[in-house]
Order: structure tokens, then sequence, then C-alpha cells
């Protein structure tokens, strides 16, 4: 290995792949190069190339894809080897970890020995050392139990155990290169920045380079030194971290972290900025730049032919021949006068106590068969799952109440709950002053109509058979709401107010993109003139670009109808932007609600702190502890086994006590003071830098 | 995967016509041919199925007879075009049958859960555990046969299968959130089944049918053989095989003929359901 030169440079890269008789190109000539030592991030949104970019490194992007120019590895091109040689080059000196810890695993192999497969494989170990070797860098990788979780399938662990270990296979043959696809992105907040701690400590102690790629700007701050950011198959800016995201040089990167919405508590009237327009799927640079369509600072010349990268005057390669007399990225915000005054009226839906337990599988399947004394016996062995338990919160005409909580929390089954789409197993839901339960099948139609749901998968959000018109007709004939002559008018009045072109009508949905599909999502909501609708996750598959239009949309459909939203993700900077009061989830219990503001400040509850610390990588939070093999139903707090400030048995055995903390700010905890000495989050654009 | 799948309509079907698979126009165009001759029988047989020229028995193969004759003078050409309306009628009578039950069972099992789900499954489980033979044999032994006897009781041999079918398609989809959305709606059940469901089930079981058609039409020719099926003197090709049976030393035309039909519809619906699954399913053509 030589010293001087970096260890990874891409030179002129270019990937097309061959679909049919076209060619795609997926990256068009890229050029960088990463020291020893060194981490570069790759950041865009889908379909900008970055992906392609890893496995045009690591070998496997199959036949149909045309790899030109250079890849040199520690001096050699990559490219130029026999498929034998680069295979060992690849196992044993770069190392990769991709998005989805729940399929790279094989589930059928033991952890320990899916680690150790690599040293057998490239350092020609024997089995049992390899084995041990193993443990140990389970140990590393800040795993207890490393023994225990060795010998452990991937199914018995958490997503963020099956990272750590996917993590020791990527560095068992100790590589100088680890390329990162992804590899936080299906994972909860907390969980990912534990994974982002472990990263960087890694870095610090064995002096990996990383090659990082991601869509996550505030993620991408907190690990790398450098950032290339990618558009449309092309590189439009490079340079330091910090530069980058201080100051964008290139007209996408500013929208990018301008449209990221900040961690604190929005006003009515505020929007986000938004990229509007969609990326390209095919882009022609040739005929000008490729972000021009959606530019703001677009003008005539911006068209006149290819753009070429050109440097900053701090040295920045930027694709912009302007990018010198830009501003920032232009808000669209609405007027506080113009923006409607929100007043808490009387609740138009109110859980009360509202309860929901999950059987364990019904029929046949739950039966079981043992042995008792000699005699065989055939029992049922119920497995019972408390997804909601004892939630209680009233949401009044034109209010957005934010629900956050990592996966599996229950806020989807509460969601549900709310709807009907589930039955509680106690409590009541009431809505407009009646108890839905207590209505018998036909009276629910009424109801059903006036509160709908949006989804997060924008995949199956939408049947795939029937067109965007037949999707928005079908609840307007459903609840005549218009008469078949109408129709079409109130589809298209229906597709322009989520702003679709109304020739959409005609379109399936998979000829249109994520964001479209979930504005058509919307609009089939929106078609029943409901007064409450619950969002479920409803921007969490979506670009940040996209992203920022949608929760735009979602406002001045609150603001035009008066609609009330039950609004739920696991991101609190997007429930901060458009929430009223947030209500924060953990293990089916709401353990801290109030304004938006109020929850965003202190007091905390500890979770909540967590939470925070966590979006922002507060270095001195403390370490929540596994909290998911924590044991069954408990009498105590729920958070309890996680939470860094337990007072001892009195957590584990007592349920909290609800504390007022004010007139419309409510925590359950045993605590007096809350955690507020601790080093709090700095509320304004904590993730990201403005533009 | 099969949100991907029904993503396929046939407008994408036909663009991608330059990638067409061979199997599929093979099998479409023989297909096309049998059911052309099976329709125009009448009009292009050069005899009567059971016209017997005494005379012109156990002829071979020549210019007056295409496929010579068989114990009764009879033209067994002739004979075999007659004899592809019986088998491809069964074949497809059959197969509308099983689709017709066993989908909306399927369906219903599939959308429904619970004890439905068990009941409808069960039952079927159940009939499914007799020897196939057996059953057809017991429902048409105790009666006196007729071709639609005989195409109910292949057609609900096959309920089970497509039901099968039908029913884990529909679980599949059953996670996809546009059912929830229609749910939210306070859709009725015929809705739900027509509408959101069965347009996405379709694709697959239009490959499912095919290859049902194929099951059914041999299970025909061998019912004819062994005497349960078609009655003499009508002309089904099982049947004569069956017939030919006893001459296959001297007259090996006679059951040798219907054989090489019977074998040539067999591979082209074959072919056809193979072509169809490979346009409708994308983990086959090039993954887009």
């Amino acid at each position: 290995m030589n010293g001087a030169g970096p260890l990874l440079e891409i030179r002129n890269l270019t990937i097309r792949y061959r679909e049919d008789d076209r060619r795609i190109t997926a990256v068009r000539d890229i050029s960088f190069s990463l020291k020893l030592g060194g981490s570069l991030a790759i950041v865009g949104e889908s379909g900008s190339g970055k992906s392609s970019v890893a496995g045009a490194i690591l070998d496997f992007l199959g036949p149909a894809a045309e790899v030109t120019g250079a890849i040199l590895f520690e001096g050699q091109d990559l490219a130029a080897l026999a498929p034998a040689q680069r295979r060992r080059i690849l196992g044993r000196r770069i190392g990769a970890v991709f998005q989805d810890p729940f399929t790279s695993l094989n589930p059928a192999l033991r952890i320990g020995r899916q680690i150790a497969e690599p040293m057998v494989q490239h350092l020609g170990l024997r089995p049992a050392e390899a084995l041990g070797r193993a443990e140990a860098a389970l140990q590393e990788m800040g795993i207890d139990r490393a023994a225990e979780v060795a010998r452990a399938f991937p199914h018995q662990l958490s997503g963020g155990m099956k990272q750590r270990a996917l993590i020791a296979a990527a560095l068992a043959c100790e590589p100088p290169l680890l390329i990162l696809d992804e590899p936080t992105t299906a994972l909860d907040v907390t969980v990912e920045a534990q994974i982002l701690r472990l990263l960087s400590r890694l870095r610090r102690d064995k002096g990996i380079t990383l090659l990082f790629i991601s869509h996550n700007l505030g993620v991408v701050r907190r690990l790398c030194d450098e950032v290339a950011v990618m558009y449309a198959s092309q590189l439009v800016e490079l340079g330091g971290v910090d530069r980058v995201l201080e100051h964008p040089a290139h007209p996408y990167s500013k929208g990018l972290l301008a449209s990221r919405p900040p961690l604190a508590a929005a006003s009515r009237g505020s929007r986000l900025a938004a990229i509007g327009g969609q990326m390209p799927t095919i882009a022609k640079p040739d005929t000008g730049c490729v972000f021009a369509p959606r530019c703001p600072f677009q003008e005539p010349r911006c068209n006149a032919g290819p753009q070429s990268l050109t440097m900053t005057p701090d040295g920045r390669p930027v694709r912009c021949w302007k990018s010198d007399s830009l501003g920032s990225w232009p808000y669209q915000l609405v007027m506080p006068s113009v923006a409607p005054v929100f007043r808490r009226g009387d609740a138009l839906i109110n859980a009360t106590e509202l309860s929901k337990i999950f059987e364990g599988r019904g029929g046949l399947i739950g039966w079981r068969l043992s042995v008792a004394r000699g005699r065989p016996r055939l029992h049922r062995q119920p497995r019972r799952v408390a997804a909601v338990s004892d939630v209680s919160f009233s949401i009044s005409p034109g209010e957005v109440l934010g629900l956050v909580g990592e996966s599996g929390c229950g806020k989807s089954t509460l969601g549900r709950l709310l709807l009907q789409l589930l039955r509680q197993s106690g409590g009541s839901v009431e809505f407009d002053g009646a108890d839905l339960a207590r209505l018998p099948a036909q009276a629910l139609s009424p109801f059903r109509k006036q509160a709908q749901i949006v989804f997060q998968n924008v995949g199956s959000s939408l049947n795939p058979r029937l067109s965007v018109g037949e999707a928005l007709e079908r609840p307007l004939a459903l609840f005549s709401l218009a008469k078949p002559r109408d129709r079409i008018r109130r589809v298209e009045a229906l597709l322009e107010m989520v702003r679709l072109p109304a020739a959409h009508r005609n379109r399936f949905p998979h000829q249109l993109s994520g964001g479209e599909r979930q504005r058509v999502a919307i609009a089939r909501a929106l078609a029943t003139e409901p007064r409450f609708v619950v969002c479920d996750e409803p921007v969490s598959a979506l670009d940040v670009s996209v992203q920022a239009t949608i929760i735009n949309l979602l406002a001045d459909l609150r603001d035009k109808f008066g609609l009330s939203y039950l609004f739920i993700s696991h991101d609190l900077a997007v429930v901060a932007q458009l929430s009223d009061r947030i209500a924060v989830m953990y293990r089916g219990r709401i353990c801290e609600i109030g304004t938006a503001a109020e929850v965003l400040a202190p007091p905390y509850h500890p979770y909540t702190r967590i939470l925070l610390a966590s979006a922002v990588d507060d270095d001195q939070a403390p370490e929540p502890t596994a909290g998911r093999l924590a044991g069954a139903a408990q009498a105590g707090c729920v958070f309890a086994a996680r939470c860094p400030h337990k007072l001892g048995s009195l957590c584990d055995t007592q349920p909290p006590p609800l504390r007022a903390a004010s007139a419309s700010h409510t925590i359950a905890c045993h605590l007096d003071t809350f955690p507020v000495s601790l080093p709090c989050v700095s509320v304004d654009r904590a993730a990201v830098g403005t533009g | 995967m099969v949100a991907r799948l029904t993503d396929l309509t046939v407008a994408t079907i036909v663009r991608r016509r330059s990638r067409l698979p061979a199997s599929l126009i093979v099998g479409g165009a023989l297909v096309l041919i049998l059911l052309t001759i099976a329709a125009l029988a009448q009009w292009i047989a050069p005899y009567p199925y059971d016209q017997m020229h005494i005379r012109d028995r156990f002829l071979p193969p020549g210019l007056h007879y295409l496929a010579g004759t068989d114990e009764y003078g009879r033209d067994v050409f002739s004979r075999l075009l007659f004899g592809s309306q019986l088998s491809l009628a069964l074949g497809v009578t059959a197969t509308l049958i099983s689709m017709g039950i066993g989908v909306p069972l399927g369906l219903i099992a599939g959308y429904r859960r619970g004890v439905t789900d068990e009941l409808i499954m069960r039952t079927l489980e159940l009939m499914m555990a007799f020897p196939p033979i057996m059953l057809v044999l017991l429902i048409l032994a105790v009666t006196p046969p007729s071709l639609m006897k005989t195409a109910i009781a292949i057609g609900v041999l096959a309920v089970a299968p497509i039901a099968r079918v039908t029913r884990s398609v529909t679980l599949d989809l059953m996670s996809g959130e546009f059912i929830e959305a229609a749910r939210a709606r306070g859709e009725r059940l015929g809705y739900m089944l027509m509408r959101e469901l069965l347009p996405n089930v379709w694709p697959v079981l239009m490959v499912e049918a095919s290859l049902r058609v194929v099951f059914a039409v041999l299970l025909g020719a061998v019912l004819s053989f062994l005497g349960f099926g078609v009655q003499p003197p009508a002309a089904d090709w099982g049947l004569m095989i069956s017939n030919g049976r006893a001459f296959v030393d001297t007259a090996p035309w006679i059951s040798l003929a219907p054989g090489i039909a019977l074998s040539i519809t067999v591979i082209a619906v074959s072919l056809l359901g193979d072509g169809l699954r490979e346009v409708l399913d994308p983990r086959l053509g090039s993954g887009r």
C-alpha cells in the first residue's frame, strides 16, 4: 500500500443500464478521491445514482450495467482486474453494509457463523478460531453478551443488533475501507444515534475509511468530513461537510437543506421551503442544467448548454455557473395575519382509556401439545400483546395532534382504533359526542364519511388496477356526493386541490411518482369531505424535497377546510412542523402530551429527551439500554428498563403518576423534577443549517 | 411482489412486444388454430364422424382417408376433427366450472380469514385427500354418463387448487393499504371482492387456468378411455385411443392419430401458460 496516494479514487465513472433497447445513464462522469482515514458521504435523493456508485465499486451491478472510467483502490484499477482477483480484494480490503438489516442476514445461520465466514474464506482461519474472533468483534461493536448473540439466529435480534452484527461481519477481515449504503435508514432514531456513535468510534480508534451513502444530511454531518451531492446522475457539489452544509453553493443543495423541517414548534402560518417539481427520470444534461426546471434562480443561460463543474472561491467544485451570486433559498411563508388563528374548542374525537390487546395466533395453530406427568395434553397458548394500553386524549375541530414514537410503539394501532378499523379491547372512542362502539354497523357509515386515513406506503396505498379517476370517483359514488355526470368535474377539482394536473385522472398508480401517489391518496381521503384525518406516516417514504411539499399541502388543506389530523410519525421534526399538540408514545402508553412548544422544551419526560437528543446527536445524551428484551407486561413504568433516571424499584412496581407541568402539558413519570438540568437541545434549526 | 406483478397491464405487455417469449407466440398460435378447427369441424371434415365405410375398414393413411380408417371404416381424420370439439369443450367447461366455484371461495377465505377461512379451506382439503380418479368415478359410476356431467366432475376436482391459489394471492393483497383505505370508507363485501381484489388476482389466475385446461383434457381422455366419459359412437380422443387399442399391432393409426392430437393440444396450452407466466411475472422478465 502506498501511503501518499488516496485509498480510493474514482475517475470519470459513468454507469449505464441497458433496458430494452434504451440505455439509461445512472451515473455520469463522476470523479472523487478518498484519503486513508477520511470519510466521504454521497448524498442524494432516490434515483440520483448514489447507490450505483457503491455498486460499481463492489462489482454487483450485474451484466445489464456498463461501467466505464477507473476505480482505483490502493492504486489498482478494480475494473481492470480479473473477477477472481477482484473478489479477493472485495472481501478482504473493502467491507460493505447495506440499508436493510432485516434481510441482509441469512435467517437460517447463526450470527457468529455469518461473521466468521469471511475470515475463513479470506484469512484462511480455522472455523473455531474464526468463531472466537467473531465473538470478540461483536464485543467491539458494543454488544454486551457477545457469546450469546453469536449463538443466536437473526430473528432473535433487534434491528440495531443486526446492523451491529453486519458491521462486525464487514469489518471481520479488518479492511481499510468500509462502504455503507444507508445503514441507518431502516432504524429508529435512538438506534440510529447508537449506530452512528459506533461508527465514529470505529473511525477514531481503528482509522477506518468510510464511504457513506445517504439521503439524510443530518446523519452525514455527524459522521463525515466531506460530502458529495448528487442530482439526476451528476455530481453537483463536492466539499468539506461544514462548508457544504453551512454555505451550500449549488441551488439543489440549498433547497435540500432548506426543505428539511427544523426541530422546533412551527407557527400555524409557517410553511417549509420546498423544491417544486420532481427529479427527471432521464436527465439530458447536454441541453442545459439538469436542475433548471426546479430551480428558483433559473434563467435562460442555464438552458444554453451542458453545465460543467466550476470552482467556488473557497475551492469547491460546483455544477452551477452562477453559484457565487446566489442568495438563500426562497421561503414561501404565509403571513401570520392571513393564517387562521386556532383555538381549542370542544372535542371532535375523544379517546378514553383506550386499549388494544392482540391475541396470539388463532385457529388450529394456536393449539400446543405438551406432555405433563406422562400424559399428552392439548392446550391453547394465548400470546397476548398489549399494543395500546389505557390511552386518553381528545382532538378539537381544526386541531392537529402529533403522535411520535419508535416503530412498534403502537401508534399506528392507535390511529386504526380511532377509525374503528380495529376494535378496541377496552375504553371508548367518541366522535362528535357519539360512542362509536355502541353504534350499530349501519350507523357507522356517516362516521366513515367524516373520518378518513392517509397511509405511509405510497407503493400499496392505491389499487394498482384502478386509474386515478376511478379511485377518486368511488368515494363520491359511495356517499352520493356528486351526480354521475358531475363526477368527472369533481375528480378534476380534487386533483387540482392536491396540485396535480387534471389529465392525471387517466393514469394508473405505476405511472406516478411517489409524491404524486401520496397526493392522490390525500385527494381520495378528502373526497368524502371528512372532518378528521389520520395521517399515518404520510411522508416517511418520500424524499426530503417531496416531503416538504406534502407537509405544506397538508397544512394548506388543514387551514382551508378546518380539518383535524392525528399526525403519526417517528420523526419529531416533521411532527413539530404540523402539530398544535404532540403526544409521545412508548410501548403502548402516552408518556408525555402537551402543546408542540411544551413538549419540545424542558421539562421533558426522560424518553422525550432521549428522542430529542438522538435526533440532534447530543453526545452527552445517556445511552438508552436495550429495551427490546425487557420482559412482558410490567406493573410499573413501561420505560423503566431504558430510563437513565430510574429511581429504583418504585419505577418497576408502581405505574407512573400523571404530573401536570402546565395546564396543557402532562408527563407520566415518577420523577419530581424532570431532567431539565441536563444538557438540553438547542431548539433552532438543529439538524441542518439554513440555506 | 404482487403489487409489482399487477402493475403489468395489457398495455405494458403489448408495449414489450419486442421481447414476447417464443412460447407465448407458438402456444398462442397453436391454441388459436385448434380452436378454429374445432369451431369449423362440421365444414372442413371430409366425412361425418359416424359414417361407416364397410369396404374401407382398417385402411392406412392415404389420399382418401388422410389419417386412415378404423374398424368400422370410419374416417379417423374426420373423427379427430369432431373429437377436438368434445375435448376442448370439456377442458374449457371444466375449467370455467372450477374457476366459477374456486375463485369466489378463495377470495372470501382470504378476505374474511378466521373461521370462514378455516371452514372453506379445511373442506377443500378434505376433497383433495381423495384420489382424483376415485372421486370422478364415484360421481360418474352412480349416474348415467354425459359430457356435462363429466365436465362438472372434473371441474369440481380442480376447485381446491384454484381456491388455494386465489386465497394465497388475496392474502398477499390484504396487506396492501388500499384495502384498508376501502375499509375506512366502509365498502361492502361485494365491492371489496369484485373491484379491489379480483382485478389484482386475475393475472395469476389466467396462468393457473391455462394449466387447468390441460389437466381437464387429459382427465377427460382418461375417463373416456375407461368408458365413463363420452359414449360411442361419439368421437372423443380418449375414446378413440381406447377403441384403437385392440388393433394397435395391425392398424396403429387408429390410436396414434388421436394420441398425437392430444399431445399437440397439451403442448400448445402448456406453452401458452408458460408464456403467460413469463410475461406476467416480472421476476422472470427484466426487473424494473
